[in-house]
């Protein structure tokens, strides 16, 4: 059996490792070469300057202010988007056992998926014109509702900008997850379903001890992915906001200030630095999220 | 690790560099570094002649890329068919492309950037770096050489006046600008004329008509807000028609307290008493440019700020009759240190030749095709723009709003101004705007304003590793 | 039971949020069809006529057929190539032992936590050298390997899962390494296929600043850039309309593939989800 064993291993991986290590890894090398230099994008010299570049980092409100919008993103969007495509898929799926699903189930999953369809520059467009105030959507249907009182310059007004921009994220991904999950949820086996419900379990109860342990897997995947997201939202931010990253910072995210010093201020290695720094941000935060899951995997089971 | 500052700059040509690629193989690539780069290879030129008065090597290939934009392309490539009939021999590769930073940014650090640029729209390269990189060809002998109309007449004299001055960086001519750019206020002539409205002379006689407008049931002013720079320019022509050269020399030269000059606090507190009285139509700030200006030409508004590229951008949604005309900003006070028709101008739409192109002297020999009187005639009739040649739009037939600029600029005459912070510090510039976005939302007032601004300016006057000038 | 007593409530809870998602898409495809007057006048008025114009002054502007195709080009191999390469990535190192495996992992898997524009400029020099700018082949390489980390993370834990027994009795049977991967590992693994395909699709087709960099030639263009050179026009010559009208036509193709392949994509979702 252990025959070829190598050869296979070999013949497998070389082919992706140097796609990767060209096209992939040695670029970001480089760049993380260019983090310690004053390099300004444009000229064949760049000086070595040390950790100067780190250092400045946390003196610059706009990084400052693109970590914290960044935090909070973090924070709200995975959570957000899993617990409702949890609550829609549980709501596709459940009562399975009983009856074959909610009437229109099929048709709720086309539909939800829509927005996944979309890529960002043309969601950032749309939804710009979504928040417009004067005839935008958004207003337009809050004054067809008689909320006439609550329409608002919604990316204009620090306090709103960022959950607008937020509202925009959770929209564009709720669809994907509910499809994933549900499809997760349908694969229970009917007898453990049934089973729980013989014992009197609720659809809550059924939902906390069955389904949720059985999609942890599933949410978990999705976490990473969701949280990778939060961490960008560049394209979004660029095309939507005032500014953009605006009114005064309140959207500005760290893709959006990097690719200024980048490419409007010529701070090549300056922008480096926050990229980097960005990587090892995203890279201790994924190590906790896994440890965090698994456990709580742990837990549940 | 040491980290102690050193400076190793690699210069290896390109066809070693491909060569080390080669051999090396995987090995090459992985340890290729983007700071390599720059051939120093001579100029390739042809003989002088008076038909080829820049020594253009005949069978040399031209690639000419260019911001397609507001203005279009029909001009550039317009040039670019001038070029081919005068070298028959040459293939001109035209391109026309809207991000240029992301696109060029690398061919320049590889040395294998095109030979011409047209650096402009949003996404245009730091022209400032550029220089201080060495990636701009000096574009004396251009200046000097025949123009294409009048062979007597050098092509620096066909240029109106502040276009060599506005494109001279680190003591060069590094760039030329082809659209002279005056700012000011917009309105209709024939809504103006229908209520029996004039267009205000001074700040005061701006409030007192605003009332008369609002009781109209029309918003006196909107604005771009979602780019406070648009409504920048009132603010700083103001304070530059009270303040005189001097404030703007001053900002420019980041002078401690330059910001919070009595002149420039009072221009700030003018626009913020739009604001305070109601004088703005809801919901500007959060608008596109696109947005506003509709919303402008739809008479929902009778104030608009813009620069004069207004009419072309608007020319498809224009309202039959509506008469668009650009007015110099009114004076500030009494005692303003500029007449009262003084206007902010610039020039706009940053041609280069880069240093290290492979047909630099094509590159010229481009330039010089375009700025002609031919091109240039075309350019204010499909563009809707003035361009910096002079005479080249004498007997044309100026659409209305262009003929106001016009207007406008001849009765400026010597009196006009520009700054040059925005070019020179893009960080200063994002401090600026985001100030003044706050102070058209009331959230926070002159003296906050002129603060916020005075720290950057003062941070960015310290900070070494940014590139200084001086006017 | 309570249970009947919140069902209308839950159907409401559905109802409202395909309302939220359908109506801005409505919406879209409603402005589309009107003048920019009408578009300006308010949210909800309906187009005095049908202005299909639009429709065709976007497609001209934008080539979108042009671009479709290229789309299809780049998109179509890249992903052929990175299921490939990525699935037997994934297979070597959740299935066999040897040194540097968690190494190979990690370095791999960390290629997703970097923002692609800081390796823009590198990379660029990288495709230059190779002599691939501005080639469909240069592209789907690029895009292959950037598709690659997501790709190998997601099947990693796929192949892990799948039961150790099946492959044992291949090799029992004398199958080759490699045969055992393909005969009798990558059909179990199909279902996991089908979730990462339907994840890099959309995530390739969305691509835009990889090809804005290495695809400078106009004739290549994708879609992402063709749509970027249009709304850009939009903000120099204000044409709303026409922006709506290539937003639609922009997602009617891909909207038009899920609705077709939606069974086929949701059974593959099902089955993948099951560990």
């Amino acid at each position: 059996m252990r025959h070829g064993r190598t050869r296979f291993l070999i013949g497998a991986l070389t082919a992706p490792l140097l796609l990767y290590g060209v096209f992939v890894a040695s670029p970001y090398v480089q760049a993380f070469y260019l983090a310690f230099t004053d390099w300004n994008g444009l000229s064949g010299q760049a000086r070595n300057v040390g950790f100067d570049n780190f250092t400045s980092l946390w003196s610059d409100t706009a990084f400052l202010a693109a970590l914290r919008n960044n935090g909070l993103m973090l924070l709200v969007v995975p959570v957000a988007t899993i617990a409702l495509a949890l609550f829609f898929a549980a709501m596709l799926t459940m009562g399975r056992a009983a009856t074959s699903g909610v009437r229109g189930s099929g048709v709720y999953r086309i539909v939800y998926f829509f927005p996944q369809l979309l890529s960002v520059a043309i969601l950032g467009v749309l939804f710009q014109f979504v928040y417009t105030p004067k005839n935008g959507l958004l207003n337009g249907v809050l004054e067809a509702l008689g909320l006439g009182g609550l329409a608002r310059a919604w990316l204009a007004e620090p306090a709103w900008a960022l959950p607008a921009v937020i509202a925009v994220m959770i929209w564009a991904a709720v669809g994907f997850y509910v499809v994933l999950f549900a499809a997760a949820m349908e694969s229970i086996p009917r007898d453990v379903l049934e089973a729980a419900r013989l014992d009197g379990a609720g659809r809550a109860a059924t939902f906390r001890r069955i389904t949720l342990p059985f999609v942890w897997d599933t949410v978990q995947v999705a976490y990473v992915y969701l949280g990778i997201l939060a961490l960008d939202g560049f394209a979004l931010v660029q095309i939507m906001t005032v500014g953009p990253g605006g009114p005064d910072n309140a959207t500005e995210v760290i893709g959006l200030t990097l690719y200024r010093s980048a490419f409007t201020y010529g701070e090549f290695g300056y922008a480096s630095a926050m990229g980097v720094t960005l990587f090892f941000i995203t890279l201790a935060l994924t190590a906790l999220a896994l440890r965090a899951t698994r456990r709580e995997r742990v837990e549940s089971a | 690790m040491t980290v102690t500052p050193d400076d190793h700059s690699i210069h290896t040509t390109r066809r070693t560099l491909l060569h080390g690629a080669t051999a090396a193989g995987t090995v090459g690539l992985l340890g290729g570094c983007v700071t390599a780069g720059g051939g120093d290879e001579p100029e390739a030129a042809g003989p002088v002649t008076d038909q080829n008065p820049l020594g253009v090597p005949e069978d040399a290939d031209l690639e000419v890329v260019m911001f397609d934009g507001g203005y279009g392309d029909e001009y550039t490539r317009h040039a670019a068919d001038l070029y081919q009939g005068l070298h028959p021999e040459a293939e001109v590769d035209h391109q026309g492309i809207q991000r240029v930073a992301e696109t060029l940014q690398p061919r320049f650090v590889a040395g294998d950037p095109p030979d011409v640029v047209d650096n402009s729209g949003a996404a245009r390269l730091d022209l400032a770096a550029l220089s201080s990189s060495d990636q701009l060809h000096d574009l004396a002998e251009l200046l000097d050489a025949p123009s294409l109309d009048e062979p007597e007449v050098s092509v620096r004299d066909t240029l109106m006046p502040g276009v060599v001055e506005d494109g001279t960086l680190d003591g060069r001519v590094g760039f030329l600008n082809f659209s002279t750019v005056a700012w000011g206020i917009w309105y209709s002539t024939a809504l103006f004329a229908d209520h029996g409205w004039t267009y205000p002379a001074t700040w005061d006689d701006m409030l007192s008509l605003c009332e008369e407008i609002r009781q109209a049931g029309i918003a006196p002013w909107t604005w771009q807000g979602k780019y406070p720079e648009y409504m920048m320019d009132p603010i700083q022509s103001m304070a530059a028609k009270a303040g005189g050269l001097e404030l703007v020399e001053a900002v420019d030269n980041l002078e401690p307290d330059a910001w919070k000059n009595d002149a420039m606090l009072t221009a700030a507190d003018a626009i913020a008493r739009l604001v305070a009285a109601g004088h703005i139509m809801d919901g500007s700030e959060a608008l596109s440019h696109t947005e506003a200006q509709n919303a402008w030409c739809n008479g929902e508004a009778a104030f608009i700020p813009c620069g004069s590229w207004l009419e072309g951008e608007q020319q498809e949604v224009t309202p039959d009759g509506f008469d668009m005309a650009m007015g110099p900003v009114p004076a500030l006070t009494a005692a303003d240190a500029m007449p009262d028709g003084a206007v902010q101008v610039a020039s706009s739409e940053s041609f280069l030749v880069p240093a290290q192109a492979s047909n630099p002297r094509g590159g010229l020999e481009y330039l010089r095709c375009l700025f002609s009187t031919d091109v240039a005639r075309g350019f204010a009739e499909t563009a809707k723009a003035l361009p910096v040649v002079r005479g080249a739009t004498e007997g044309v037939d100026l659409a209305p709003g262009l003929g106001s600029v016009a207007a406008a600029l001849d009765a400026a005459g010597d009196d006009v101004f520009g700054f040059k912070y925005r070019l020179w510090y893009a960080p200063l510039a994002k401090a600026v705007d985001d100030a003044t976005g706050e102070l058209l939302t009331g959230r926070v007032d002159p003296e906050q304003w002129a603060d916020r601004i005075q720290t950057t300016a003062d941070e960015v006057a310290a900070d070494d590793s940014i590139a200084k000038h001086e006017r | 039971m309570r249970r009947h007593a919140t069902e209308p409530l839950l159907h409401l809870a559905l109802l409202a949020w395909a309302a939220l998602v359908t109506l801005p898409l409505a919406w879209a495809v409603l402005s589309s069809l009107k003048t920019d007057a009408e578009i300006f006048a308010s949210p909800w008025t309906i187009p005095g006529q049908l202005h299909w114009e639009n429709w065709a002054r976007a497609w001209q502007e934008a080539s979108i057929g042009r671009y479709l195709l290229n789309t299809l080009i780049v998109v179509g191999g890249a992903l052929a190539l990175v299921m490939l390469l990525g699935s037997l990535t994934a297979y070597c190192l959740a299935r066999y032992e040897f040194p540097g495996n968690r190494l190979v992992y990690y370095a791999l898997v960390a290629g997703m936590l970097f923002p692609v524009f800081l390796a823009l400029v590198p990379l660029f020099f990288v495709v230059d050298r190779l002599g691939m700018l501005g080639t469909y082949h240069g592209l789907i390489l690029v895009y292959a390997a950037y598709a690659l980390p997501f790709t190998v993370f997601f099947l990693h834990a796929f192949f892990r899962s799948l039961p150790t027994a099946v492959a044992e009795a291949a090799f029992l049977d004398g199958c080759s390494h490699a045969s055992a991967f393909f005969k009798v590992m990558l059909p179990m693994a199909r279902p996991g296929m089908v979730s990462v395909g339907i994840f890099n699709f959309l995530g390739l087709w969305n691509q835009y600043l990889l090809p804005l960099v290495l695809n400078p030639d106009p004739d290549r263009y994708v879609l992402a850039q063709g749509l970027a050179a249009l709304a850009v026009s939009q903000g120099y010559r204000s044409d709303f309309s026409g922006l709506f009208a290539g937003l639609v036509i922009a997602i009617l193709p891909v909207l038009v593939a899920y609705v077709l392949f939606q069974r086929q994509i949701r059974s593959g979702l099902t089955a993948g989800a099951v560990r």
